[in-house]
């Protein structure tokens, strides 16, 4: 490519970012202002300046970062346990027929049950502090496990043929040729799997767990502090929002 | 020396609709440093055959010997350009030239140097930092091209490289992979489906049949050293030309029939 053409397509991304920017600030607005309506309608929904102050004191306040901690170990602890094992079994379900013929049924069927009715199965297993962690795990697990064996099973045959004709072993397989071929669906079960550990942890805190934020959101709405269970849930959806659109990026920058 | 030995060799596949004889009875020789062109209908056995010889295929029966020594495997003597597209997406055009090396284990240093070779050699100077998707179909090929020699192979098989290029590329293609062939000690099995391109290239061309795969004509092309465009339109060249084409054509049409009433 001639630098004058470099030039230009790098141009023409700067003016795809300040699209892209443009078009978020313009929807984040959007929301602000029918949310600042909907809060004088209605008593149970706070203003979102009120919602605000709420979550800057909640974070100055030790015993709710407590909370914020125990959901945050937890959801991570669920995305890393819960993305390793999904990737390991997606690699097994890709690479071996045996494997994919016995197996296969029972993930599908297992994925399609609503994970969250064994809650009450884990609880007495796993306690309290392990049971949301479990949960989570099911919950970023299949994404990951799904992507990787499709992934897997849709290397190019002509990439096997490569690789054994220039005698790479196992690991080099994996490191050099099925890793960066499906980087893509890798990158997309990661991105479900670190929201989906989120839903796993915190419907596990709304039902029973000692500290965490879902405890938090459930405690305030029994009390009826409206603007401390949607500054809490703010805080949920923005981390979320914000660790999916990082990843989502980068999903979209690599080739 | 690498003289690929061919003994008898036979390939049969088990397949839903039962087994298909891929490649029977090929009995062949290419000498150390010879370069043979093999054509043949599509589906009669060419891939199979260079497949079995580069040791990704085992044979049903028959013996496969490279410098004498019984092929089984892979091995680091024996370079493959496949048919299909096989550079890797997600590697610049040296990472990609690297790749053979750096599986083999080759010092960082060293991998540079002979990429740098390689990628001179096929004429892509200027592009070591590109990627694949930046470039045609036919820098793409040399890419892979260059990926093979780079590893400085005894055996260079090359399988349809060129089939899906415009008929330019291919000529000019093909006058360069001449042209490393007669710069090197190595002996070339090139598969294609073009006659003029196998006169053109080679010292022998090899035509298969379809179904089961043999080897029903031999021909030695006797032309010049130096060949240029020109050749083509030379009497010598004519006769080449013929004596493969009628050789084919027989075998195409039994193909064909053979397709036909198979569907
Ligand atoms: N792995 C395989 N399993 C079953 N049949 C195969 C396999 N590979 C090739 N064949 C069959 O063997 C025959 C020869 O194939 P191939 O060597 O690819 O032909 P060519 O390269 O000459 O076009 C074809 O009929 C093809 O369908
Ligand atoms: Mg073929």
């Amino acid at each position: 490519m001639s630098l004058a053409a470099r030039r230009s397509a790098s141009a023409m991304r700067g003016h795809e970012n300040v699209k892209e920017i443009a078009g978020s600030a313009g929807l984040a607005l959007v929301a602000l202002v029918v949310w600042q309506v909907a809060s004088g309608l209605t008593f149970v929904i706070p203003t979102p300046v009120e919602t605000l102050r709420v979550l800057v004191a909640n974070l100055g306040d030790p015993a709710y970062l407590t909370d914020v901690r125990a959901t945050a170990v937890a959801v991570v602890s669920a995305f890393t346990v819960g993305t390793v094992l999904g990737g390991i079994m997606g690699l097994v379900l890709g690479l071996s027929r045996w494997a994919r013929l016995i197996f296969e049924p029972l993930v599908i069927a297992l994925n399609g049950v609503p994970k969250i009715v064994l809650y009450p199965i884990l609880l007495p297993i796993f306690q309290l502090s392990g049971s949301k962690v479990v949960m989570g795990i099911l919950f970023a697990l299949f994404p990951v496990l799904i992507n990787v064996a499709t992934g897997v099973r849709e290397v190019p045959a002509v990439y096997w043929k490569l690789g054994r004709s220039v005698q790479a072993s196992r690991v080099q397989m994996l490191l050099h040729i099925i890793l960066p071929t499906i980087r893509r669906p890798l990158l997309t079960g990661i991105r479900l799997a670190a929201s989906l550990a989120v839903v796993g942890v915190v419907l596990s805190e709304f039902f029973a767990t000692r500290r965490g934020l879902g405890r938090v959101v459930l405690q305030s709405y029994g009390h009826g502090d409206y603007a401390e269970m949607v500054a809490t849930i703010l805080l949920l959806i923005v981390v979320s929002f914000t660790v999916s659109i990082m990843l989502w990026r980068w999903e979209k920058r690599i080739r | 020396m690498s003289t690929i030995q061919l003994d008898d060799i036979r390939v049969e596949f088990d397949t839903p609709s039962g087994k298909v004889v891929a490649v029977n009875g090929v009995t062949q020789q290419v000498p150390s440093g010879g370069f043979v062109s093999l054509v043949g209908p599509s589906g009669c056995g060419k891939s199979t055959l260079l497949a079995v010889i580069s040791g990704l295929t085992r044979a049903t029966s028959g013996q496969v010997a490279v410098g004498g020594k019984a092929v089984t495997r892979p091995g680091r003597g024996i370079g493959v350009v496949f048919q299909e597209e096989s550079t890797l997406p997600w590697r610049t055009v040296q990472e990609n030239v690297q790749f053979a090396l750096q599986i083999a284990g080759v010092d960082k240093g060293e991998q540079v140097e002979r990429a740098n070779w390689a990628i001179d050699l096929v004429g892509l100077k200027g592009f070591e930092k590109s990627y694949p998707s930046m470039l045609s179909g036919g820098m793409r090929q040399r890419v892979a091209l260059a990926r093979t020699l780079a590893l400085e192979p005894g055996v260079v098989l090359m399988d349809e490289p060129f089939a899906a290029l415009d008929q330019q590329t291919r000529i000019f293609l093909g006058a360069e992979v001449r042209d490393i062939w007669q710069r090197s000690q190595q002996t070339v099995l090139f598969v294609t489906h073009d006659i003029s391109e196998a006169i053109l290239l080679s010292q022998q061309v090899w035509v298969m049949s379809y179904r089961p795969g043999r080897i029903i004509d031999v021909i030695d092309v006797d032309l010049p050293e130096h060949r240029d465009a020109s050749i083509v339109s030379s009497p010598a060249f004519n006769q080449l030309h013929n004596r493969v084409w009628s050789s084919l054509q027989e075998e195409s049409k039994r193909g064909f029939r053979q397709q036909e009433t198979r569907t």
